[in-house]
C-alpha cells in the first residue's frame, strides 16, 4: 500500500511539470450562466482531459454590458482572453469598434470548418464585409415553460398534451383562468430587466403583420410598438403577470408553482431537467415554442459564438490561434450536449443526426427555428446594445406601469434614433 | 539657514518613497487628465488635440447635468440625515454601561466596515421583490409590494438610506468621542437649575458638539459626492437615467464608450467641485481652530 | 420614578434601532446557513431550523474563492506595510530633520488629503497600462500606497516626543539610524497598529479601482469578485449569502477582535484636528 501510494505520488509529481510545460494554455472567457454555465464547464473539462497539448483556463464574468465592458477595456490594454463568447445579435456594433479578429477562409479550413457546415442565416450574420469574425456555436430563442398540473386543472391542455393558448385573447383568458385556478400569477417573467422584456417584446411584435422595429434613420416608425407594450403592461396590471420581477425570482416563481407558466430562454430547460431529475419539482412541467398570440408565428432568437478579441497592443500568437481553432472545432463538434442545455446546435451535422432529432424538449419547440426573429442588423442593436439599454430603461418602467407606453416610445425614438446616423 | 549634510541626506531617503508615489500617482495623473480632457482620445492610445471642445459639449449635454443634479440629491438625501441621526444615536448610546455600550455601538458599527459588495448583496436579498422579508413586512401592514430599485420614487431615497445604514457607525463613533469632552457638571449644574433635557441639548450639547457636527457634516459631503459603488451595484443609474450619478456617466463614458478625452472633462468637473468643497471646508474647521 | 421610566424606554428604543440595525447582517448569516428550498418557501422562519453548511461548501468547490481570498489578502497585506513604512519614514523626517523643501513638502502633503483620487481613474488606468501592469498585484496596490492622513498623523505624533528625547541621545553619540530604529519608530507601536488596521480594512474594501483595472477573473478580489463572476445557478439565494458571508468575514472578525483599536483609528484619521 505504502509503497504503491509513493509510486503514484513519484508518478504525479513527474508527470505534472511534463504536462504544464507543453500544454498551451488558452484564456476563455464566457458570460455563461445557469444550466448553461454547468453544461459548458463540463464540456471545457472533456476537452481539457483529452488533450493533454492544450489547457482552457476559462472565467465566467457577469452577462451583458459587464461582460462586453470588460472585453473592450481589455482588448485595449492587451489583456483579452484568447477565446471568448460572443453574441451575433451585437456583431453589426462590435465589427466597427474594430474588437473583433476576423478569421481568414485558411485559418478555419485547417480544422474543417466551413459555411457548408452552418445555416445560412446564422453564417451570413457571423460574416461582414466579407470576413469572419465568429463561429457560431448554437441558436437560442425563448420559449413558453408551464406547469403540465396547472394547466391541465385549467383545461388548457389539448388533446395532444400540449398548450392551447393561441390567440391573444385566448392567452390572456388562459392566463385568468389559470389565476383563477389557484395560480398566483398565469405567467412569470424577468420583468425588471430589458434583456428578457426585449426577448419577450420583440417576439410578440414580429408575430404582427406589417410591424417593422427599424426603418431608414427611423425607431418604431408604425404604432406596433406602443400596442406590443401595453399589452404586456395591461398583463402586469392585471396581475397576470409578475410585476417588476428579478431573473432568479422569475424562475422561483415557476419552480415554487406561484407561477403557472414562464417565459424565458431555452437555456433554463437544464434547470428544469435537473429539478425534476432530483424530484424537487413538485410537477410535470414542459416547453412549448411561444404561442402564435397575434397574425402568425415568430419568436425572438439569438446565437452564442465564439471569437476571437483583437488587440494592437499584442496580437494572439499564431500557437495560441492554432489552439484556439483547435477548441472552436471540437466544441462544435460535440455540441450535441451543448444541445441539452436547450439550444440548438449551430453546426448543422449535429442538429441532422438522429440523437439531437429525439432530444426533449428540444424536439418540440423545434419548429421555432423556422420563424426565428432575429435582432436587426444594426449597430444600436444586439446583447447590450443600446436598443437594450432603452428597454430597460423605458419599456420595463412602462410595462410596470410607470410610465404611459406612448411616452415610453416617444422617449427610446429620442434616444436611438440619433445614434443611427 | 544652514542644513547639515548628514541630515538633508538622511531626509533624503526618508522622504524619497513618499514623494515618488506621490509624483507618479497624484501629480501626475492630475495633470495627465488635465491634458486629456482637450482632446478627442480613446481610453488607450493618442488622441487629437480640440481645445475646449469636450466642455462646450459637455455644456450642452442634459445628460451631464441630469446627472450631477442626482449626484447633488444624493448629497442632499444622505449628508443632513446621516449627520444628525449620527448624533442622535451616539446620545442614545452613551447613556448605558460600558459593556453593553460596546455591543450596542458595535450592532452599529458593523456595517461600516464590511465592503461595499457585501453591503448590497445584503440588500438586494433582503429587499426582492418577490422573496425578500421587507416585502413580507409590508404584506403584513396590507401594503403593496415595491420594487425599491426600480421605482423612478425609491430607487434614490432607498440607495442613499443604504448609504446610511451603512456608513452612520463611523458618525456616531466621532460623536460620542464629542460628547465624551462635554463635561458633566455642565449637566448637573443645569439639573439644579430645573433644565429640560430638551433645553440641556439646545443650550448645553448642541452648542458644544457642533465643531464636531461641522467636521462630520463636511466629511459626509466630500464623501458622498464620490458616489458610485453603490449606486452602480443597485441600480446601475436606473429606472431611465434617475439615478445617474456622475462617476457612472465616467464610467460609461470611458470603459463603455471608449470616449476618454471627454470622460476626462467630466471626471475634471468633479475634481474641481469636490476640491473647492475641500477648500471650504478646511476654512471653515480653521475658523473653529481659532 | 417617571425618570426611571422615560430612562427605560430610552433604553428600549436604543435597543430597537440597535437590533434594527444589525437585522440584516443577521438575515444574511441566517439565509446562508438554510436549504435553497427553504429559503424560498411560504412563511418565512426568523430562525433557521435545519441548519446545514452545504451552501459554504460549494462556494468553496464550485467558485475561485481561494483565489480571491490570497489577491485580497496579499494585495490588503502589502499596501498596508507600504502605507505604514513610508508615511512613518516621512512623518519622521517632517517632524525631526531639517531640510530644503521642507515646508512645500508638508504643504503638498496637506494640500493633497484634499484631492479626490476617486476622479483621476482614468489617468491611473492609462498609466497603470503603460506600465503593463493591469492584471497584477502591483497594478492593484501601487496607486493605493499614497495615505497623507498617515503621514499627517506620524508627523503629529514624533511633534509631541519632547526634544530633549533627542539631544540627549545625540550628545551620548546616538547616529541618526539609531535614533530611529531604536528610540523613535519602535515608541509609536500604538499608533503604528492602529493606522494599520484601518488601513488594511480600506484596503480589503476598496472596490472602484480595482473593478476598474482587474479584467481577469484570476486576479479579482473577493470584494470585486463576489459582484462580477457569474453564479452557475438560476435560483441561489443561500449560496450568494455564503459567498457575501466569506467575503465580509475578515474585516468584520478583525474589527470584533479590535475594536477599541480600529474605532479610536478611525478618529486619528477623520482629521478630528487634523
Amino acid at each position: 500500500m505504502k509503497k504503491s501510494l509513493l509510486a503514484l505520488a513519484s508518478s504525479l509529481l513527474l508527470s505534472l511539470p511534463l504536462q504544464v510545460s507543453a500544454a498551451t494554455e488558452v484564456t476563455w472567457w464566457d458570460f455563461l450562466g445557469g444550466g448553461d454555465g454547468v453544461r459548458m464547464k463540463s464540456l471545457i473539462e472533456q476537452f481539457n482531459s483529452s488533450h493533454p497539448d492544450i489547457k482552457i483556463n476559462a472565467s465566467t464574468l457577469e452577462w451583458g454590458v459587464p461582460f462586453y465592458t470588460k472585453i473592450q477595456t481589455s482588448a485595449a490594454v492587451g489583456e483579452q482572453p484568447d477565446i471568448m463568447t460572443y453574441h451575433l445579435s451585437r456583431f453589426p456594433l462590435a465589427v466597427p469598434s474594430g474588437v473583433l479578429r476576423p478569421f481568414s477562409a485558411a485559418e478555419l479550413s485547417s480544422v474543417g470548418l466551413g459555411p457548408d457546415k452552418y445555416f445560412p442565416a446564422n453564417w451570413e450574420a457571423a460574416n461582414i464585409g466579407g470576413k469572419t469574425y465568429g463561429i457560431p456555436l448554437d441558436i437560442h430563442a425563448m420559449v413558453l415553460y408551464y406547469n403540465k398540473d396547472m394547466l391541465g386543472k385549467a383545461g388548457l391542455l389539448g388533446s395532444n398534451g400540449l398548450p392551447k393558448l393561441d390567440g391573444i385573447a385566448n392567452f390572456t383568458s388562459g392566463l385568468k383562468k389559470l389565476k383563477a385556478n389557484g395560480a398566483e400569477y398565469g405567467v412569470s417573467l424577468h420583468t425588471a430587466g430589458g434583456s428578457s422584456v426585449w426577448r419577450l417584446w420583440y417576439s410578440m411584435f414580429n408575430q404582427m403583420n406589417g410591424a417593422q422595429f427599424m426603418s431608414g434613420n427611423q425607431v418604431c416608425p408604425t404604432d406596433h410598438c406602443e400596442k406590443v407594450t401595453s399589452q404586456i403592461k395591461s398583463w402586469i396590471d392585471d396581475e397576470l403577470m409578475s410585476s417588476e420581477t428579478e431573473y432568479p425570482d422569475s424562475i422561483a416563481l415557476f419552480t415554487s408553482g406561484k407561477a403557472a407558466m414562464h417565459f424565458n430562454g431555452v437555456w433554463e430547460v437544464p434547470t428544469f431537467t435537473d429539478l425534476a431529475k432530483n424530484n424537487k419539482l413538485g410537477f410535470e412541467w414542459g416547453a412549448v415554442r411561444i404561442p402564435v398570440m397575434y397574425d402568425k408565428p415568430a419568436t425572438w432568437a439569438d446565437s452564442h459564438a465564439f471569437a476571437v478579441p483583437h488587440s494592437d497592443r499584442k496580437p494572439i500568437s499564431q500557437e495560441k490561434l492554432k489552439a484556439v481553432l483547435e477548441v472552436i472545432a471540437w466544441m462544435n463538434k460535440n455540441s450535441l450536449f451543448w444541445a441539452t442545455a436547450g439550444h440548438i446546435p449551430g453546426y448543422k451535422p449535429i442538429v441532422d443526426s438522429a440523437d439531437y432529432k429525439k432530444m426533449e424538449p428540444n424536439a418540440t419547440y423545434a419548429v421555432l427555428a423556422e420563424n426565428a426573429a432575429f435582432d436587426p442588423k444594426s449597430k444600436i442593436a444586439g446583447v447590450a446594445s443600446p436598443i437594450y439599454d432603452s428597454m430597460q430603461n423605458f419599456i420595463v418602467p412602462s410595462i410596470n406601469g410607470q410610465l404611459d407606453p406612448a411616452e415610453a416610445i416617444e422617449m427610446m425614438k429620442e434616444t436611438l434614433e440619433p445614434q443611427i446616423e | 539657514m544652514k542644513y547639515k549634510r548628514e541630515e538633508v541626506l538622511y531626509a533624503v531617503v526618508l522622504v524619497a518613497p513618499f514623494v515618488v508615489a506621490y509624483l507618479l500617482f497624484l501629480i501626475y495623473p492630475t495633470i495627465y487628465q488635465l491634458t486629456l480632457s482637450f482632446q478627442k482620445a480613446p481610453l488607450i492610445g493618442p488622441g487629437e488635440w480640440i481645445g475646449l471642445d469636450n466642455y462646450v459639449k459637455l455644456y450642452n449635454d442634459k445628460l451631464f447635468w441630469r446627472a450631477l443634479r442626482n449626484t447633488g440629491v444624493f448629497v442632499l438625501w444622505t449628508v443632513v440625515p446621516n449627520t444628525l441621526l449620527g448624533l442622535l444615536f451616539a446620545i442614545m448610546v452613551i447613556r448605558h454601561r460600558p459593556l453593553l455600550q460596546a455591543i450596542i455601538l458595535a450592532c452599529f458599527f458593523v456595517p461600516h466596515i464590511l465592503p461595499v459588495t457585501v453591503v448590497t448583496d445584503m440588500w438586494t436579498w433582503l429587499l426582492s421583490k418577490q422573496f425578500g422579508i421587507v416585502q413580507e413586512v409590508l404584506d403584513y401592514f396590507e401594503i403593496k409590494r415595491i420594487s425599491f430599485f426600480t421605482s423612478r420614487n425609491w430607487a434614490m431615497p432607498m440607495v442613499a438610506f443604504i448609504t446610511i445604514w451603512w456608513t452612520i457607525g463611523f458618525n456616531i463613533v466621532l460623536f460620542i468621542a464629542g460628547l465624551r469632552n462635554i463635561s458633566p457638571e455642565l449637566y448637573e449644574a443645569s439639573d439644579i437649575e430645573g433644565a429640560t433635557k430638551f433645553q440641556q441639548f439646545r443650550y448645553i450639547t448642541w452648542p458644544l458638539i457642533w465643531p464636531v457636527t461641522a467636521l462630520v457634516l463636511t466629511l459626509q459631503l466630500i464623501f458622498q459626492m464620490k458616489i458610485f459603488d453603490q449606486m452602480y451595484l443597485l441600480t446601475g443609474g436606473g429606472p431611465f437615467n434617475s439615478t445617474l450619478v456622475i462617476l457612472q456617466l465616467v464610467y460609461n463614458k470611458a470603459f463603455q464608450g471608449n470616449d476618454g478625452g471627454y470622460a476626462a472633462a467630466i471626471s475634471f468637473v468633479l475634481f474641481v467641485i469636490i476640491l473647492l468643497t475641500s477648500v471650504l471646508q478646511y476654512q471653515v474647521l480653521k475658523r473653529q481652530d481659532d | 420614578m417617571s425618570h426611571r421610566i422615560s430612562n427605560f424606554l430610552l433604553s428600549a428604543l436604543t435597543a430597537i434601532f440597535a437590533v434594527a440595525w444589525i437585522f440584516p447582517v443577521y438575515w444574511a448569516i441566517a439565509t446562508s446557513i438554510k436549504h435553497e428550498v427553504d429559503v424560498t418557501a411560504e412563511n418565512t422562519a426568523l430562525l433557521p431550523t435545519d441548519v446545514t453548511l452545504h451552501e459554504y461548501v460549494r462556494v468553496f468547490q464550485e467558485s475561485n474563492i481561494l483565489t480571491w481570498y490570497v489577491n485580497s489578502f496579499g494585495t490588503s497585506i502589502i499596501i498596508t506595510i507600504i502605507v505604514v513604512v513610508i508615511s512613518m519614514m516621512c512623518g519622521y523626517a517632517l517632524s525631526q530633520l531639517n531640510f530644503p523643501g521642507k515646508q512645500l513638502l508638508w504643504w503638498m502633503v496637506l494640500a493633497s488629503i484634499m484631492v479626490p483620487t476617486t476622479a483621476l481613474v482614468i489617468a491611473l488606468f492609462v498609466l497603470v497600462a503603460d506600465f503593463e501592469l493591469i492584471n497584477s498585484w502591483a497594478g492593484i496596490i501601487l496607486p493605493q500606497v499614497i495615505s497623507p492622513v498617515c503621514v499627517v498623523v506620524f508627523k503629529q505624533f514624533f511633534d509631541a516626543v519632547p526634544r530633549e528625547l533627542r539631544e540627549a541621545a545625540i550628545i551620548d553619540g546616538a547616529k541618526e539610524y539609531q535614533l530611529i530604529l531604536k528610540i523613535y519608530f519602535p515608541m509609536n507601536l500604538g499608533i503604528t497598529t492602529a493606522l494599520a488596521i484601518v488601513t488594511y480594512i480600506g484596503a480589503w474594501n476598496q472596490f472602484w479601482w480595482p473593478f476598474i483595472m482587474t479584467t481577469q477573473e484570476e486576479m479579482f478580489t473577493v470584494t470585486i469578485a463576489i459582484s462580477s463572476v457569474q453564479d452557475a445557478f438560476g435560483v441561489r439565494y443561500a449560496r450568494e449569502m455564503a459567498l457575501t458571508v466569506l467575503a465580509g468575514f475578515p474585516v468584520a472578525a478583525g474589527y470584533l477582535l479590535f475594536q477599541k483599536k480600529v474605532t479610536n483609528a478611525l478618529m486619528m484619521t477623520s482629521g478630528i484636528k487634523g
